[in-house]
């Protein structure tokens, strides 16, 4: 099994905070309001695991926004909200007074353009430290509970590995890292936002995530 | 010379580490002492006093705005400086507003040069 050491774990929190950081400054610019920040998990898991783990911080329906990427570090970045804050985010960042069905017409462009900002954002400050290249496929807006959103035969990697091995990949070991974000509700108390950022590797790009977490823990 | 004691409190080890190190090389007359979280600073400055204090935001416990009140009680006119990946304006603001400073991780070499620039100019 795929293990990383207390200090690797450490610096992938890290890099995760600081990939947030930046995410959330996007946010927070796009929506006029603080954004809230938890401390980061983190998670050796399969992807089945992976789904549960998101099933236990949220069972009703989520609108995500998939930011797969490949390249020497392939993996997949999503962005997460319960189906009623999507709905509220586009409210914020469009007009506070439109009807509910233009909302929802609007919901799938204006999420996969805020989606975009925040997962390249956060992704650019994730890799900053690192030596490794990646390219961004386009950014997917999907609809669905956990499992789907997490689902090993639409997962990027997965689905590579599973091509190419012709193995089925129900027993690959991902990475999960996991983090909430909220509104500050200090100003808005009805229009708080909330939702997560996920990000999964898969065991190639875990291999590769470990020798440059190595490189880079072997400077200091 | 007498010789100076920064503090630097991150929940990453990661952090601290780049911290250590950026002393070690250029600011060797310097005393670090670490700590993981608010408490552990606490316990680490028990009374010492302090030339400079690097601390992160987003800790377990206390966050760093917090624990930055508690230092400048303990000790008032001490240089404080938030070191943090959360960039947002209200966040600088309000280290501002406070006095006290405000860095975008990752630290480097550089950004503590100018630190020690205004301490010692």
């Amino acid at each position: 099994m795929f293990m990383l050491t207390e200090l690797e774990e450490d610096a992938l929190k890290e890099f995760f905070n600081m990939g947030l950081g930046m995410a959330a400054d996007s946010l927070s610019q796009m929506v006029d309001n603080e954004v809230l920040l938890s401390l980061p998990q983190l998670k050796v898991a399969s992807f089945q695991e992976a789904a549960r783990m998101l099933v236990e911080n949220q069972n009703e329906k989520l609108v995500a926004v998939r930011q797969n990427f490949k390249g020497e570090l392939g993996g997949t970045a999503l962005l997460i909200f319960p189906g009623a804050e999507s709905l509220e985010l586009v409210r914020t960042l469009l007009s506070e007074d439109m009807p509910l069905e233009v909302l929802t017409e609007l919901e799938q462009e204006t999420l996969l353009d805020v989606g975009n900002v925040i997962l390249n954002a956060f992704l650019e400050s994730f890799t900053q430290m690192m030596s490794v290249s990646f390219e961004f496929e386009s950014a997917e807006f999907l609809k669905g509970n956990s499992n789907f959103l997490l689902d090993i035969t639409s997962h990027m990697a997965a689905q590579e590995r599973s091509l190419m091995k012709g193995s089925v990949a129900e027993h690959e070991r991902a990475v999960v890292l996991m983090m909430d974000f909220k509104t500050s509700d200090e100003e808005q108390k009805e229009h708080t936002l909330s939702g997560f950022v996920v990000l999964l590797f898969s065991r190639e790009a875990l291999v590769i995530l470990k020798r440059e977490l190595d490189t880079i823990l072997s400077m200091l | 010379m007498e010789s100076k004691t920064a503090l630097i409190v991150d929940d990453s080890s990661l952090a601290r580490m780049m911290v250590r190190k950026i002393f070690a090389t250029s600011f060797k007359d310097w005393t670090l002492k670490e700590a993981k979280d608010g408490q552990d600073a606490l316990n680490v400055v028990d009374g010492a006093s302090l030339d400079l204090a690097l601390v992160d935001f987003n800790m377990p416990g206390m966050n760093g705005i917090e624990l930055a009140e508690k230092l400048m009680e303990k000790q008032p006119g001490l240089s404080i400086h938030l070191v943090t990946a959360n960039i947002q304006e209200r966040m600088r603001m309000r280290a501002e507003g406070m006095g006290v400073g405000f860095i975008k991780k990752p630290i480097n070499p550089q950004k503590i040069s100018e630190i020690m620039s205004v301490l010692n100019g």
